[in-house]
């Protein structure tokens, strides 16, 4: 579902991702961990076409993401959820129009998109909620909120940057059974955290970076 | 992307920033008001000058000694030339009759003069369909070269003249229309781009959720084309109200009557509009490369 042969990237000369290789199978669940600055954020960016690559290849479901046109960049990311971990939801925006945006911008008839949406909400316990605004819900509900826009579109794979970054530890559990509830259904989900305490005690396998390079994986 | 939802995001946008639309589409307006101005002008003096040119006639005077029996053919001649649609003969002594009516209580001062001595001639009135002041100027150029020909008179200098001037004029209306429309393009691009700056957030988030350049592009182009097809229009509507106003004040005298000024053909509005749209796209297509990088 997803390779990775050999990737760097630097920005202005200073080196973000070096020699990064790794493969992640279709419906896999996988941590990338690492201490901030390790590169996940970036790793992240690439896989989602938000940046590019300065060497190396990048394959998204076949697709390699160095030789696609722009527009077909808008259409992959049709496929992959991504949750931020400042949540990037629109504030003058009701719930409901802010999970809505990512079917909008699809071109899918209003009444899908009401009805996708409606749907998306009360699988993440929001639908009494999508009449309000953003900041008129606490952080954990926010977080689901983008979780929400991130999988209305039923995407084949499921990108998370420090998705619990803001979050309390009660808030924490809830998002990740959220993920794991969602990877059940057969979506590859990739979550970036440098939280020590998210990854133990799972079998679920990690990715660990460090100054721009993967150093373990378990 | 279906055009319903372009349409649905473009009326959204414009009723969330209604006052910066009204304000371009105003400003749009008095760019294209003062363009309408300048039209309405010169497509009457362009009317005048093709109305008097068209009435001009040609009068072709014949040498003094020309045989009669040559004056039948000269006519059919005259007449098979496509340009003409009437042609009547004078000869000599009509046109001294003409001279005395002209002279009426004064004709004593025509006594004893050769009621011969003025040269048998041709008036000529032009085909207006087939109006065309270089037309008429070759045609009156030919008939100078017939042997049997002394003169040909007509308007020449009048013609040219109006002609050159409303030439002058049409060049300084077109290179107003070019200078204005520019003006308004850069008018609506820089509020779309201010409206851009402000949803600047949201343009990411669309973007990350998988929205195409066109997707994104579409309702501000669309908005921009509302704005000038609104502003244009709103010209249009004011421009008609104030030259009715003035030919209210000025119409009334006969030498304006006489000239049937009108305001701008149907058609032309027609143009006014969808350029004025078109343009404002344009502009606002220009902003949007430069700032969504596409």
């Amino acid at each position: 579902m997803i390779q990775l042969f050999h990737v760097y990237k630097s920005f202005g000369g200073t080196p973000a991702l070096r020699d990064v290789s790794f493969r992640v199978r279709k419906g896999e669940f996988v941590f990338v961990t690492g201490p901030s600055g390790a590169g996940k954020t970036t790793l992240l960016r690439i896989m989602f076409g938000a940046e590019k690559a300065s060497s190396g290849h990048i394959l998204i479901n076949g697709i390699n993401l160095g030789r696609i046109r722009r527009k077909q960049i808008a259409l992959l990311r049709r496929r992959i959820g991504f949750v931020f971990q400042d949540f990037k939801l629109l504030n003058n925006k009701t719930i409901f129009q802010n999970v809505a945006l990512a079917l909008e911008v699809t071109g899918a008839n209003p009444s899908y998109v009401r009805k996708k949406t409606r749907q998306a909400l009360r699988s993440l316990g929001l639908i009494k909620k999508e009449e309000a605004y953003p900041l008129q819900l606490s952080g954990g509900e926010q977080q689901r909120v983008a979780i929400a826009r991130a999988i209305v579109k039923n995407p084949l794979i499921l990108l998370a940057d420090e998705p619990t970054g803001n979050l309390d530890p009660d808030l924490t559990r809830e998002i990740m059974v959220l993920f794991r509830t969602i990877h059940m259904k057969g979506t590859t989900v990739v979550v970036a955290t440098h939280n020590r305490e998210l990854l133990k005690g799972t079998a679920i396998r990690k990715i660990y970076l460090e100054k721009g390079r993967v150093i373990k994986e378990d | 992307m279906p055009l319903g939802i372009i349409f649905k995001r473009a009326f959204r946008d414009i009723r969330q920033n209604l006052v910066t639309h009204l304000m371009t589409t105003i400003v749009v307006a008095l760019t294209c008001l003062v363009f309408i101005f300048f039209s309405i002008f010169s497509l009457n003096l362009q009317r005048i000058a093709d109305r008097f040119g068209r009435e001009l006639a040609i009068v072709v005077y014949l040498k003094k000694d020309i045989p009669q029996n040559k004056i039948p053919s000269l006519y059919q001649k005259i007449t098979s030339m496509k340009e003409v649609e009437k042609v009547k003969f004078i000869s000599s002594e009509e046109a001294f009759k003409r001279l005395e009516n002209y002279f009426k209580d004064e004709k004593e001062v025509l006594e004893g003069v050769d009621p011969l001595f003025l040269p048998p001639s041709f008036e000529i009135q032009i085909n207006r369909a087939v109006y065309n002041p270089s037309r008429v100027r070759a045609m009156a150029k030919e008939l100078a070269q017939w042997p049997e020909v002394q003169k040909v008179q007509y308007g020449k200098e009048w013609v040219d003249r109006l002609e050159s001037f409303s030439e002058a004029v049409r060049a300084a209306v077109i290179a107003s229309a070019v200078l204005l429309l520019v003006t308004a393009a850069f008018v609506v691009s820089n509020t779309i781009k201010l409206t851009v700056y402000a949803r600047q957030d949201e343009i990411e988030i669309m973007r990350l959720v998988g929205a195409t350049n066109g997707f994104i592009q579409g309702p501000f182009l669309l908005a921009s084309f509302i704005q000038g097809v609104t502003g244009s229009l709103v010209a249009l509507i004011v421009g008609l109200f104030c030259y009715k106003y003035v030919y209210g004040i000025i119409g009334q005298t006969e030498l304006i009557k006489s000239l049937d000024l009108q305001y701008l053909p149907p058609s032309y509005m027609a143009v006014i509009v969808l350029v004025s749209g078109f343009f404002c796209m344009i502009g606002t297509a220009m902003a949007l490369r430069r700032f969504l990088k596409l």
